[in-house]
């Protein structure tokens, strides 16, 4: 499995740059339309304008652009086609119109000019680049086919620092224990599985469920599942599962240390811990619950009082950071600007008695001063006029998430055994999520930086290694 | 011909054997699985079924050798099993032994059917506290801004119109908060009879809260009585969940902190 971060920084500047492009025709849109609203634009020819814009640049420039960025095979074969169609017809429109066509647009007492030539003439350069990089470095902006790129930025880092290894995939397995059985032959397995036994206690097949007794386990502690063939390893564990005798127990919880079977199991992420071997850790439904001891779950009841606020108030604090930073530069900047302001004052008078030409620059300075404190002033008022609309808005939007959360919670929805987890992959055929709470810490909250260490670090690397081969 | 491939019966995952006479673990989980030729029965007791795999030498061990321990990884508590070898013995310690005695005499479970209840009705009359903070603040807003009562200066402010409308409606959104917050904190065996007591203090801050934004606001002279009785039926229905809810925490609260102080006095533990 390959994550977001092989993606080349080449491709992520093309993405980036197109979906700047998709605003800028966002923008260059509505501009136009504001135009024809007050009258300054032909109300009969700007809408197809209009159109084009929005059709041609604005949308598909945002969505490609987006979906390129997210290092996705269909997106970078529509960037070529966009490019390429973008060259074809920039450089018709140079043919036709010639490099010097520009557009005189009034403002108040005077005009401007938009260099519609150049503008076509650096489209051409930008695309052609663009969808010759792409063709060129094929093989590496696109993932080959079969491959999943991980795209949630949190799991892709956990992956790349080679601590959370590929999930088992959730279709059922032929009986040589490698081959994908295809979704309905999987269906039909899982239809005509028995999950009791009369023989006695029996071992629940952790491929299609069924469950077959231990008086045919082979002397080489293997057995063959009566369902769907597969041969099973034995757990070490020879006790019943506590909630049903009957089977045999998987294997331990990792917190109650009691022994339960894989439909009494739930499956979390493991502890970053040199101790812990596995990938995985298993949990009963009453310890992933949390109820008597702080276990390592996702969705655990146990909810510290402070991440309520945390998540309500975490967006809050994020803008508040924001407007920390820019003020903090804001007065770095402007304690500068002062003494240069003063400094330029007092020169001009002196410069002043001694002729004319010492008066246009102290202007020009003034002028830039002006423009130095304007253009803070200009974007510390819209931060917070913003913020004064945003933030209570997050903090609604907080709110009601935690309140989502907490009807979750009340059901007691987010229990989902390895039964259930790999009968839903298989009917469903995708993969249970494995959902972070939004009011607790991830499961790796303890990980501090003293266990990022080298040797740490060397050891993720190595079982990383061990799994990828 | 192609290898077999034996799977892990707890995950599914390929197991790799790297000694047919020992524990081996299965690639991806972890769990200890037998080897091929491994005897099933205890290493020190030949007649016995083994019962768990020693964490740190992964000898087959029954209940005679056998030592429990409750370990922190990093901050979360896990039960860990090694044999009584001196050097496995060593290895564990940084976990500590488990009072098999006191695991039996604080076992919560005759309070299951009852939690269940407790944490629905507190968790339900906190959840609809929230929504009817939530509901209150939008309709507040409204009336404020979009009705003609509200933009003939009947609801006061500070310095701009509305300032006390979000600035009130934002401390009772928090205050619904903390009550969902420790509505959902009574299914912690720990934690019940503490936060039993707090939904109480909650509730009365919310009820006084409300009781003051609702006079504040002026909304006994609004148009619309319907609206005001809503806001009151929600609430008061909300507020008697969590009252309910409260009280019962309480007492089962109180019943599983005199099961922990017999437990302890039982057994001569200390604190």
């Amino acid at each position: 499995m390959d994550t977001i971060f092989d993606r080349p920084r080449a491709l992520r500047f093309i993405g980036l740059t197109q979906m700047l492009f998709g605003l800028l025709g966002l923008i260059a849109g509505i501009g136009l339309l504001l135009a024809m609203e007050t009258g300054v634009a032909d109300p009969d020819a700007t809408p197809p304008y209009v159109l084009l814009i929005f059709v041609g640049v604005a949308i598909p420039c945002l969505v490609i652009g987006n979906y390129v960025d997210d290092l996705r095979r269909r997106a970078v074969i529509a960037q070529i086609l966009y490019s390429f169609t973008a060259v074809i017809l920039t450089a018709l429109f140079l043919g036709v119109y010639g490099i010097d066509y520009h557009w005189t647009f009034p403002w108040y007492e005077t005009t401007f000019d938009v260099f519609i030539g150049n503008l076509a003439a650096a489209i051409l350069v930008i695309q052609l680049l663009f969808g010759l990089y792409l063709i060129v470095k094929w093989s590496d902006v696109v993932p080959p086919p079969g491959v999943t790129i991980e795209r949630d930025r949190t799991r892709a880092r956990l992956i790349e620092r080679g601590e959370l290894p590929s999930p088992l995939s959730t279709h059922l397995l032929a009986a040589d224990g490698k081959t994908e059985l295809p979704q309905e032959e999987g269906q039909r397995l899982l239809q005509v599985r028995k999950l009791v036994t009369e023989e006695g206690m029996a071992i629940l097949c952790s491929n299609c469920g069924g469950a077959t007794p231990l008086t045919k386990v082979d002397d080489d502690n293997t057995l063959r599942c009566d369902y769907c063939g597969v041969r099973l390893a034995v757990s070490s564990v020879f006790v019943p599962c506590e909630h049903h005798p009957e089977y045999l127990a998987a294997t331990s919880c990792a917190v109650c240390g009691d022994h339960f079977c894989r439909m009494c199991l739930t499956a979390q992420e493991p502890p970053v811990d040199e101790r812990w071997e596995g990938s995985t850790v298993f949990l009963c439904q009453k310890c992933f619950e949390g109820r008597f001891k702080p276990a390592v779950t996702t969705s655990s009841l146990v909810l510290p009082i402070e991440n309520l606020f945390g998540v309500a108030g975490g967006r809050f604090s994020k803008l508040g950071q924001l407007y920390g930073k820019f003020l903090r530069a804001y007065g770095g900047i402007m304690k500068h600007v002062v003494r240069f302001s003063l400094r330029m004052a007092s020169s001009m008078g002196r410069s002043g008695r001694g002729g004319r030409g010492g008066d246009n620059a102290a202007s020009f300075f003034i002028l830039m001063i002006i423009i130095i404190i304007a253009i803070p002033i200009a974007v510390g008022f819209i931060l917070l006029v913003a913020g004064i609309v945003i933030i209570p808005l997050l903090f609604y939007v907080g709110l009601v998430g935690v309140a989502i959360e907490a009807v979750r919670i009340i059901r007691r929805t987010d229990f989902i055994s390895l039964q259930e987890a790999r009968e839903k992959g298989i009917k469903l055929a995708k993969p249970v999520e494995k959902k972070e709470s939004v009011l607790r810490e991830t499961t790796r909250s303890w990980e501090g930086p003293s266990l990022a260490g080298a040797s740490r670090k060397s050891a993720f690397e190595s079982r990383r290694d061990y799994f990828g081969s | 011909m192609t290898s077999e491939v034996i799977l892990c019966p707890v995950c599914g995952g390929k197991v790799i054997f790297q000694a047919a006479d020992t524990v081996s673990r299965c690639s991806y989980c972890g769990s200890p699985v037998l080897g091929k030729s491994q005897d099933r029965n205890c290493v020190h007791h030949p007649d016995t079924l083994a019962k768990a795999v020693c964490n740190i030498c992964g000898d087959l061990i029954c209940e005679l050798d056998m030592q429990k321990r409750v370990g922190n990884y990093g901050g979360k508590l896990f039960t860990v099993v090694n044999c009584t070898k001196r050097e496995c013995v060593r290895e564990s310690e940084w976990a500590r032994p488990v009072n098999p005695e006191y695991e039996r005499l604080t076992n919560m479970d005759w309070a299951d059917k009852i939690d269940n209840s407790i944490l629905r009705i507190t968790g339900m009359g906190a959840l609809l506290m929230v929504i009817f903070e939530l509901f209150f603040f939008l309709s507040m807003l409204y009336i404020q801004f979009l009705t003609p009562w509200g933009l003939s200066d009947n609801i006061p402010y500070w310095f701009i119109r509305g300032d006390q409308v979000i600035v009130l409606s934002i401390v009772g959104n928090f205050i619904s908060a903390m009550l969902l917050q420790t509505g959902l904190q009574v299914y912690i065996h720990e934690r019940q009879l503490g936060a039993g007591l707090m939904l109480f203090v909650i509730l009365v801050i919310e009820v006084v809260v409300l009781v003051f934004r609702g006079l504040q606001f002026n909304l006994l002279n609004f148009p619309n009585g319907m609206y005001l009785l809503f806001l009151l039926g929600a609430f008061v229905f909300a507020s008697f969940l969590v009252f309910v809810g409260a009280l019962l925490a309480i007492r089962i609260g109180w019943k599983k902190r005199k099961q922990l102080e017999r437990a302890m006095a039982e057994l001569g533990l200390s604190k």
